[in-house]
């Protein structure tokens, strides 16, 4: 162990890359009932450096940061900080020693001001407060750090950019050397994006380090000095960024060739696009949950053995399509037909009888029980049919059968299924919510942004799902904010903005800047498909 | 190898009951340190509190008496939280179950036969309607239960209050807080303890099947677990919710209904002896699970009739709460104990 040290020390002062690592893990182990979330894991973290953490969903970046950030303690192995070797009782002694993290899901009190957020729990928060005091020291620390925050404002009214610039605040104003970032963009715009880079590499360049944690593949390679890959909850290799591509930190990630190619192509003996539409909506509108008109006459067809993408800014109405398409809300006005079949004042009973399926956008506030069993949650859809339920009498045991094969179908390995199912990693309970949806899905998934959050290896397993479906004469409507995505599997691509459609294209036959501005709200009146929208 | 503790989700049945057990041996453990402490003879407590709980035929018939309601208020409580309710009320609805049931047997005339089954009625009814305004308050306008059922619980208590103070007094004048003697009892199977007793085991046995064996029971795991992923499923939520909380309205009014013509025989100021409000910890103990609840009620009568047994021994009241809350606090740790198991792994 000692061996290695020196070597690896070696090896970076050879390379010409400042002295001694800030944080070195060592042979970092931690165990979870059933789980091994890390295993042997060799980490170092430079002064100077941004140093991304790659890697899948449950491939253990979370608990690898959780140990050095003192919330979890390591099995085995060990944690040096400045050549010391440390152990981490509670988060506070990490703070202490200048490892600072900003969670994905931030803890700030919404209620409380900026200035107030930053000065809660801090040992230099002075006894006597005012106001004007805080908000002054607020900003005399913003300043310093060079990042703009609105001291007197309240946390609910900022924007998800902004909050988040109050939990790096707070972090650094505990002077922190080391920032851990976990999937700081998923919750950001494009400008917010840069914006933040901005201000990591301006930290960075004052001797510090950050970890930024992510699997999206194109900022790694934008943001970061060195690349280490986690797979498995073991280290797959440390890279400087420079050396890597797209593809080669996909293989790393997921361990083999990521399939990029095009989906749209049918495998053969699939079922052919029928002529009728299988679903077909005649100027909808819908109102959201304020009351806003948010779907407006929106006109579309689509039929069995094809997929339908949706595009579109988030926000533009498509998550209340989805929900109208399911039954999950009402239509206002307009025709829904499913082969041919009136559904348009029918509710989520009849839907899903009818052969639809629904991926939800938020899958753990409306997909799932999360605090219910993985049994529970997947024969939502099947309870009450044969041989689940006889009559009136459910049978446990038959619910843990479907559960069982549904679980293999998925191929999520489930340790024991009377678990709740919010122990499963993300990308396993979308797994569970894809398979258990198209058992009904016999005429129609709706899919909304089903691989939200999701690492490639899930991302995959959910597009082979899409196209197993189409091949077998289901018409599928594909919610995403991903253009690569959508262009990769749909057939047809709608455009929606502001609720209404911009137009629908044939995939093969446009480009990615047609559908950009279309996405912004220019109109396509020309394509086929979007008559009737005036 | 190295040796380590593991939580699991699921409980570990054999070790569950071991880690209880220890738990309250550990309980009495530290009890009896303090008795010693303070200079009390051991001996002479504990044969006492054994006499007069296990040692005893009046003591068995005691524990009985006291577990009947405090089954029903435990199964109250634990059925509203099934759906995502909180019902702290179950002390009104106790209360509003005995006055029904007391109306039914002061002013129905008839034999009875006739009169209990009505009596039954009534006292399920009397709870539930103590139960339907926070009920559709909550159902309708998302008004929290848990302080609506809560407030409706001194409503209750101050009203039997008035009734066995003002319009229902004993004629007879020989007591001034109580109406006199009713007409009607339970039958009782073994001395004192009445029918009250097979019949609550009977219900809570039976909910527990329905609630894991019907597609209902299923359906309403799901309304009270996520109310989004029931509307998603088509699960009616408000539903669910409606009927389950009046049920549990309905229970605990049946906890008051055979506390009143089985036990007490007279309507009384006080009757509900905080039955609704220790019902929660019965619930709480229970963990969500209706079979569990006989097990929360019986260790809580023990706890309760014990005490009192202690403070016939000169053991003051404060002295008694607080081994009552040492005894639960161990409880709860050993409850939590039995999620863990020892895991013995070679080091990698």
């Amino acid at each position: 162990m000692v061996m290695n040290v020196m070597l690896d020390v070696d090896r970076m002062a050879a390379s010409g890359v400042a002295g001694q690592p800030i944080v070195s893990l060592r042979g970092v182990a931690k165990h979870f009932p059933g789980v091994i979330a890390n295993q042997d894991v060799d980490f170092d973290l430079l002064p100077g450096e941004i140093h991304a953490l790659l890697g899948e969903n449950g491939a253990g970046k979370s608990t690898l940061m959780n140990i050095l950030t003192g919330i979890y303690r390591p099995d085995l192995g060990e944690i040096i900080i400045d050549g010391k070797a440390v152990t981490f009782a509670s988060p506070v002694e990490a703070i202490a020693a200048g490892i600072g993290m900003v969670h994905q899901h931030f803890k700030l009190v919404k209620a409380f001001t900026v200035a107030e957020n930053i000065h809660l729990g801090w040992s230099e928060t002075p006894g006597r407060i005012s106001k004007a005091l805080l908000e002054a020291r607020t900003a005399e620390i913003a300043a310093s750090l060079n990042l703009a925050v609105k001291p007197g404002a309240r946390v609910s009214d900022l924007s998800t950019g902004e909050q988040q610039r109050v939990e790096i605040l707070r972090v650094l104003s505990r002077k922190a050397r080391v920032l851990i970032l976990d999937e700081p963009t998923a919750v950001l715009t494009p400008a917010e994006a840069s914006e933040l880079f901005k201000a990591l590499r301006q930290f960075a360049a004052r001797g510090n380090a950050v970890i930024f944690i992510s699997h999206k593949l194109d900022e790694v390679l934008e943001i970061s000095d060195r690349v280490t890959v986690l797979r498995g909850g073991r280290k797959v290799a440390t890279r400087p960024t420079s050396e890597c591509d797209k593809r080669g930190l996909a293989r790393l990630m997921v361990g083999q060739e990521v399939v990029l190619s095009n989906m749209r192509e049918r495998k053969p003996g699939a079922k052919p696009i029928s002529d009728a539409p299988v679903l077909s909506l005649r100027n909808v509108s819908a109102r959201d949950d304020l009351g806003n008109m948010c779907l407006k006459n929106v006109t579309l067809d689509l039929r069995a053995g094809e997929i339908l993408g949706i595009a579109g800014v988030a926000g533009n109405g498509q998550k209340e399509l989805s929900q109208v398409l399911t039954g999950v809300r009402r239509a206002a006005s307009g025709e829904i037909r499913v082969c041919g079949k009136d559904l348009s004042s029918r509710g989520a009973e009849e839907f899903a009888a009818f052969g639809i399926g629904h991926i939800p956008e938020d899958r753990l506030h409306s997909g799932l029980a999360p605090a219910l069993s993985i049994t529970d949650n997947v024969v939502i859809r099947e309870y009450g049919k044969a041989p689940l339920s006889q009559g009136w009498v459910y049978r446990p045991s038959a619910a843990a059968a479907l559960a069982r094969s549904i679980a293999e179908a998925a191929s999520v390995s489930v340790p024991d299924f009377r678990m709740p199912v919010r122990n499963l990693s993300g990308g396993n309970q979308q797994r569970l919510v894809a398979r258990r949806e198209m058992r009904i899905a016999s005429n129609l998934l709706v899919a909304a942004y089903p691989s939200r959050g999701l690492d490639v290896g899930a991302i995959n397993a959910m597009m082979g799902y899409f196209t197993e479906l189409r091949d077998a004469g289901v018409g599928v409507l594909f919610v995403s904010e991903e253009l690569e995505e959508l262009f990769k599997l749909s057939d047809r691509i709608a455009v929606m903005f502001h609720g209404e459609v911009m137009g629908v294209v044939d995939s093969s036959e446009v480009d990615i800047e047609t559908i950009g501005l279309m996405m912004g709200g220019q109109r396509r009146l020309e394509a086929g498909s979007a008559e009737g929208i005036s | 190898m190295s040796i380590r503790i593991q939580r699991v989700p699921s409980e570990n049945v054999a070790g569950g009951i071991a880690a209880r057990l220890i738990a309250i041996l550990l309980a009495l453990l530290v009890a009896a340190i303090v008795f010693a402490i303070s200079g009390a003879d051991l001996g002479k407590l504990g044969s006492h509190v054994f006499k007069s709980t296990f040692g005893s035929r009046f003591g068995l018939m005691d524990l009985g008496l006291i577990v009947t309601p405090l089954i029903l208020t435990g199964l109250a409580v634990t059925v509203a939280m099934k759906v995502g309710a909180w019902n702290i009320g179950a002390e009104g609805q106790f209360c509003a179950g005995a006055i029904a049931a007391t109306a039914v047997a002061l002013f129905v005339p008839g034999p009875t036969i006739v009169v209990l089954p009505l009596m039954f009625v009534a006292g399920a009814v009397g709870g539930m309607l103590w139960i339907l305004i926070p009920t559709l308050a909550r159902a309708y306008a998302d008004v929290s239960e848990l302080i609506t059922t809560l407030l409706l619980n001194f409503v209750g208590a101050l009203f039997i209050y008035y009734l066995a103070t003002g319009p229902w007094l004993d004629p007879s004048g020989l007591s001034f807080a109580a109406t006199k003697r009713l007409p009607h009892d339970v039958p009782s199977f073994w001395g004192d303890v009445h029918w009250g007793l097979p019949i609550a085991v009977l219900l809570t046995i039976s909910l527990a099947g329905v609630l894991n064996y019907t597609r209902w029971g299923y359906e309403v795991r799901i309304a009270g677990s996520n109310p989004a992923a029931a509307r998603y499923a088509a699960i009616p939520f408000r539903r669910h919710l409606i009927v389950v909380m009046l049920m549990s309205g309905a229970i605990a009014g049946l906890a008051g209904m055979f506390e009143v013509i089985g036990t007490t025989h007279r309507l009384q100021g006080g009757i509900s002896n905080n039955f609704g409000y220790i019902g929660i910890m019965v619930a709480v103990l229970a963990r969500g699970s209706a079979i569990g609840v006989i097990a929360g009620a019986a260790l809580m009568a023990v706890i309760l009739k014990s005490g009192i047994a202690l403070q016939t021994q000169g053991v003051n009241i404060s002295t008694v709460l607080a081994l009552t809350g040492l005894i639960l606090f161990f409880t709860a740790i050993g409850d939590e104990l039995s999620h863990y198991r020892i895991v013995r792994s070679k080091p990698a």
